[in-house]
């Protein structure tokens, strides 16, 4: 499988990341078979969190057994130093090792979120000793947030060494500032900060719970995902040639095979291609009238 | 309002900031919102479509009054002065135009290019021979040639549209892909099935009732499909 610089942290990451979150749903030796699939197939960065299910307590005995060929992220919701001390260890305790190569702010939404973490007693402090102790190599951030934030973050935080964010094509049709993840990608490029992608794989909301109950869902991701070879592929060659260094898997483990043969057999997308596919998948509800041409 | 990425692609490198523009054949607007978005002076959006001259004043014009004109016209007759406009558009337009309309559209273009003015012709290269909408497009031209006595679609390959603007006297800058493969879907189908049906209505019934039922099964056969090139040609005149 093709491999990246990660940005300036030294390491190159494979073209898919494994977002471990799919440990979740399975029993420990689907999961330990998952792990060791996966492996087989080449990936080299793996991306976890606290707040998903018990996916670091499944994801420990396989991690342990090939610590030395992962790449392993890790997030922490916590926005002050307290908090974000407390959850590195928690974290560490339950993946059975004694440090993380990523860890990063996870889920940024608000303006005064990341006053509180880049301030006085703030989450990143935690961080920056945790880098000085040996416990934490790189420090990265996520955000399926305003892109705005985003860039105000990169200004603010020096030593932010990744980017995880959105990269989906109905998304990239949106030409208005809230929707402007390429700007943060072209931002990153330029700080040679690495940048992983969230959300490639998602179709749109699900309906309305009125029409299917949340326990009715056929998947466990947040979005309704693309679900056949086809799409993705497409979805998945769409983020891997946006300029990203790295694509993570929709959570649902269901997708999980599909999406590591899409990663193992990336050859790159074109620019007429990709527009292709933006411009199949713009907004449907659009408030124009139907339109006969491009 | 979103600008298409066909429009963005083909106006990047068009020096637009500044420019008297001329959006030739606006439909709904998407390039003359590329123009404004791309800084332009003043844009003459033209349409001989009442429908789609009031849609453009309501998605564009309105915010943009000062720099917009929507000019409900005939291209191959323009209310517009001779060597006027900095840069033309034509973007989805010639596949609209049969040759003769197409013809006179050029020479019309041509009077009201400034010396030096930049020409942008966005269109369908004709589809393969195993494109499942070729069939669609058959029966809205079959609808519109025994209603009208015209095609209502014509594909241009780019080199025939670049050789037609040549003997116009314009000069071959550069040429790239928009699309490939172009997203043919279920809006863009249901569009041109709609063309059809109000077609269909000016014909005898034993003629419309087959052609009707034919075209139903055909989009719900075809339900989108991805196939053929959008191009892009840039030309510039100089006299
Ligand atoms: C398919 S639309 C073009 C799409 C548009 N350029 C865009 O970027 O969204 C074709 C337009 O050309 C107009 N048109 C066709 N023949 C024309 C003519 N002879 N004079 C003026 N407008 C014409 C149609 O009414 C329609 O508005």
């Amino acid at each position: 499988m093709q491999t990246r610089p990660l940005g300036e942290t030294g390491h190159d990451s494979t073209v898919m990341t494994f977002g471990a979150i799919a440990l979740n749903w399975l029993e420990q030796e689907g999961a330990d078979q998952m792990v060791e699939l996966v492996l087989d197939r080449g990936i080299n960065h793996f991306d976890v969190a606290p707040t998903y299910g018990d996916a670091e307590v499944k994801l420990a005995p396989k991690l342990n057994q090939h610590r030395e060929e992962i790449f392993l992220g890790c997030k922490t919701q916590e926005r002050d130093y307290e908090g974000a001390k407390a959850k590195l260890e928690a974290s560490l305790e339950r993946l059975e090792t004694d440090h993380i190569e990523l860890y990063q702010v996870h889920g940024l939404e608000y303006e005064h979120e990341l006053e509180t973490i880049t301030g006085e007693d703030g989450a990143l402090e935690a961080f920056r000793e945790a880098k000085e102790d040996g416990v934490v190599d790189h420090i990265g951030l996520t955000s399926h947030g305003n892109p705005q934030l985003i860039l105000e973050a990169i200004d603010r935080i020096d030593d932010l060494e990744t980017l995880m964010f959105p990269m989906n094509p109905v998304v990239a049709g949106k030409d208005d500032d809230d929707h402007d993840y390429e700007a943060v990608l072209e931002r990153a490029d330029e700080e040679g900060i690495g940048t992983l992608g969230i959300k490639a794989f998602a179709k749109g909301p699900w309906p309305s719970t009125d029409e299917l109950p949340e326990a009715d869902r056929p998947y466990a991701n947040w979005y309704e995902p693309v679900d056949t070879p086809a799409e993705i592929e497409e979805r998945f060659d769409f983020a891997a040639s946006s300029g990203l260094t790295s694509v993570i898997n929709a959570g649902d483990p269901k997708l999980v095979a599909m999406i590591l043969d899409a990663a193992s057999r990336y050859d790159g997308m074109d620019e007429a291609a990709r527009r292709s596919l933006i411009e199949r998948l713009r907004h449907e509800e659009s408030p124009v009238p139907e339109q006969l041409h491009h | 309002m979103d600008v298409p990425t066909t429009v963005t692609t083909a106006l990047e490198d068009r020096p637009i900031a500044g420019a008297t523009c001329l959006e030739a054949g606006a439909g709904v607007g998407n390039t003359t919102a590329g123009l404004l978005a791309a800084d332009a002076a003043r844009v003459y959006a033209v349409t001989n479509d009442a429908n789609h001259a009031s849609t453009v004043s309501e998605r564009v014009g309105r915010r943009e009054v000062d720099r917009t004109a929507v000019l409900e016209a005939d291209l191959r007759d323009l209310p517009l002065a001779s060597n006027s406009v900095d840069v033309i558009t034509a973007h989805g337009l010639c596949n609209v135009l049969t040759p003769q309309a197409l013809e006179r559209v050029a020479t019309e273009l041509t009077r009201v290019a400034a010396a030096g003015c930049h020409l942008v012709v966005d269109d369908y290269e004709p589809l393969p021979a195993d494109a499942a909408v070729r069939e669609l497009f058959a029966l809205e031209n079959a609808v519109a040639e025994l209603v009208g006595g015209r095609p209502h679609l014509t594909f241009y390959p780019a080199t025939m549209l670049r050789r037609l603007f040549a003997g116009h006297g314009w000069t071959f800058d550069r040429e790239r892909t928009l699309l490939d493969p172009v997203p043919w879907t279920r809006r863009h189908l249901e569009a041109h099935a709609a063309v059809a049906r109000a077609g269909a209505e000016e014909l005898p019934t034993e003629l419309r009732e087959p052609l009707l039922a034919d075209l139903e099964d055909l989009v719900a056969a075809i339900g989108e499909e991805s196939v053929g090139e959008m191009y892009s040609i840039a030309m510039r005149f100089s006299d």
